[in-house]
């Protein structure tokens, strides 16, 4: 079962890899002859003309683009967070919620498999997939910085590692949310909202004081790309939350699936 | 009375404040083919996924081998093959994969039985799911439900989409079950298969089991429709002592219990301009038996 959940989702796991495969491509292809040229001084110059607040927002102010790990920093990291993240929201809505979707669960309800292990299964399936996602984007740039120049390594593999927390959260309320409805077609919308409205909010956290509050209902604060950069590690509370989070809303899914009415 | 194989005690299901079934008790023996016929939404289905345990139950219990059937017990649900009225597979698979995929969940060796099964029903391994026609689609369900060969089948509404060679072939198949001793739920809504392979037969109606009878004792009460017209049919209808269903000026229609001999004999007397004997169809049995 674990084999045919790997092959059904791959197809949509070589998509969304490629689309960032792709992005980062065109970025080391392209960069270096912006970072050689006079633009770059004009760039600086146009950043200084930005309010405080936005740079901050795209971790400007602790980091230049004039480099291509800069620019990862930068943005780069904020697509990979993104990318990730609606990939883990609607492999979270979809994978359990297909087969009800499909009808093919009343096949599968009735050969000798328990509703836990069907669970089960597709929770190990979307797990591998979207470590697997990091892990080779975290490859494919690795290799690219190397030929493009110095960085430095551990902030690097701390930077590119960290998508994994939000996403796996996201996954798993995506999960535990498609326990609540028959159709994919309910659950795809939620589910992307939710990663939008975390990353802005999360956004609008960052531009001042009075609305840093909103960072605590945000899931991409799981995952503080800024706060990695700037202490050059992870911040271990985040992490036992995310993993916390992640098998907090799995039981609920567990739960909820086994009383669910399947058709 | 046999072994039971397959008990329900007092199912119920309410939808809200919707009635799906209610306290519906039953007992399957071994090796016998159990008729569960009824109209369009009056139950059967619902009854039948509540067995599975594809919806919660209201209240009421089924009992396998005096053991309960809960959700999770796989060593139950390596006993049973399932047969729903609609078939849905994974359309990326071929036949093939879809069969080994299948195979893959149960413990036993079912190759041979598998090939065997494929051969019988004529069905091409190497196609595509998407690409079945509902015919084949529905002997690929056949297939699954049979192929681990389980002590109990339940099969919802199986020979609609199956052309007349490939029913008379699964006809064969159920005799063959019913002859190793495996039991078989039989939800249909056409009579006239019940009459043909089933032992006992159940007749839900509004969600409520409101008979079971052996076929034989319903055979017994064999019933037809007659229509005539004829200028004579009100002094028919007083000689004969029927009930008509429908008049619509000298035309009657009227259930007829007697031998079609003796009928044939009393009509003689009378000048008939056209006649018409048709077998009982399901709606007509239960407004007959039942209203």
């Amino acid at each position: 079962m674990f084999k045919r959940e790997l092959k059904i989702n791959l197809k949509s796991f070589i998509i969304w890899t490629s689309i960032l495969i792709g992005l980062f491509l065109v970025v080391f292809l392209v960069y270096p002859s912006i970072v050689n040229s006079e633009n770059m001084e004009m760039m600086d110059e146009m950043m200084k003309m930005f309010p405080e607040e936005m740079l901050k927002a795209f971790n400007m102010d602790i980091s230049s683009i004039d480099s291509a790990f800069g620019w990862l920093k930068t943005e780069g990291f904020v697509f990979v967070l993104l990318i990730t993240g609606i990939y883990s929201g609607i492999l979270g809505s979809n994978i359990l919620l297909k087969e009800e979707s499909d009808k093919t669960i009343e096949y599968l309800n009735s050969v000798p498999v328990t509703r836990k292990n069907i669970v089960l299964n597709k929770i190990l399936c979307g797990l591998l997939y979207i470590i697997l996602m990091v892990v080779i984007i975290g490859i494919f740039n690795f290799i690219g910085l190397s030929l493009s120049g110095d960085f430095d390594r551990k902030s690097y593999i701390l930077l590119s590692i960290t998508p994994i927390f939000s996403s796996i959260v996201i996954f798993a309320v995506c999960l535990f949310l498609s326990t609540f409805t028959h159709k994919t077609k309910k659950t795809m919308g939620i589910s992307l909202g939710i990663v939008f409205a975390s990353y802005f909010l999360n956004v609008i956290s960052e531009m001042g004081e009075s609305t840093e509050f909103l960072k605590y209902i945000s899931i991409f604060t799981l995952a503080d790309i800024r706060d990695v950069i700037v202490n050059v590690s992870i911040n271990p509370l985040m992490v036992v939350l995310s993993i916390g989070i992640t098998v907090i809303f799995m039981i609920l899914t567990t739960i909820r699936y086994d009383k669910k009415e399947l058709v | 009375m046999g072994k039971i194989i397959l008990e329900i005690q007092n199912l119920t299901k309410y939808y809200g404040k919707i009635k799906g079934v209610e306290n519906l008790s039953l007992k399957l023996e071994e090796g016998e083919i159990f008729g569960f016929i009824g109209p369009n939404g009056a139950g059967k289905s619902t009854t039948i996924r509540e067995v599975m345990n594809l919806i919660n139950k209201t209240s009421g219990k089924v009992l396998v081998e005096n053991k309960e059937f809960n959700k999770d017990d796989i060593e139950i649900k390596e006993k049973i093959g399932y047969l729903p009225s609609e078939i849905y597979l994974y359309d990326d698979l071929t036949v093939k994969e879809m069969l080994d995929y299948h195979e893959s969940f149960y413990k036993k060796d079912i190759h041979k039985r598998r090939i065997e099964l494929v051969k019988r029903l004529e069905l091409d391994e190497k196609k595509k799911i998407e690409d079945l026609s509902l015919g084949n689609l529905k002997k690929l369900g056949i297939i699954l439900a049979f192929m681990h060969e389980p002590k109990i089948l339940i099969l919802d509404e199986p020979t609609s989409g199956l052309d007349p060679i490939m029913q008379n072939v699964f006809y064969d198949l159920l005799k063959e079950e019913k002859a190793k001793g495996n039991t078989i739920f039989y939800s249909t809504h056409i009579l006239n298969e019940v009459s043909k392979i089933c032992d006992r037969v159940g007749i839900i109606r509004n969600g409520e089991l409101i008979k079971v009878e052996k076929i034989e004792d319903l055979s017994k009460k064999s019933l037809t429709f007659v229509t005539i017209t004829s200028e004579q049919s009100k002094e028919i209808v007083k000689d004969l002592k029927v009930n008509t269903v429908s008049e619509d000026g000298n035309t009657i229609k009227f259930g007829n219990n007697l031998p079609h001999d003796e009928l044939i004999k009393k009509l003689s007397k009378y000048k008939i301009d056209r006649i018409l004997i048709e077998e009982a169809t399901l709606e007509d049995m239960f407004l007959h038996y039942y209203k």
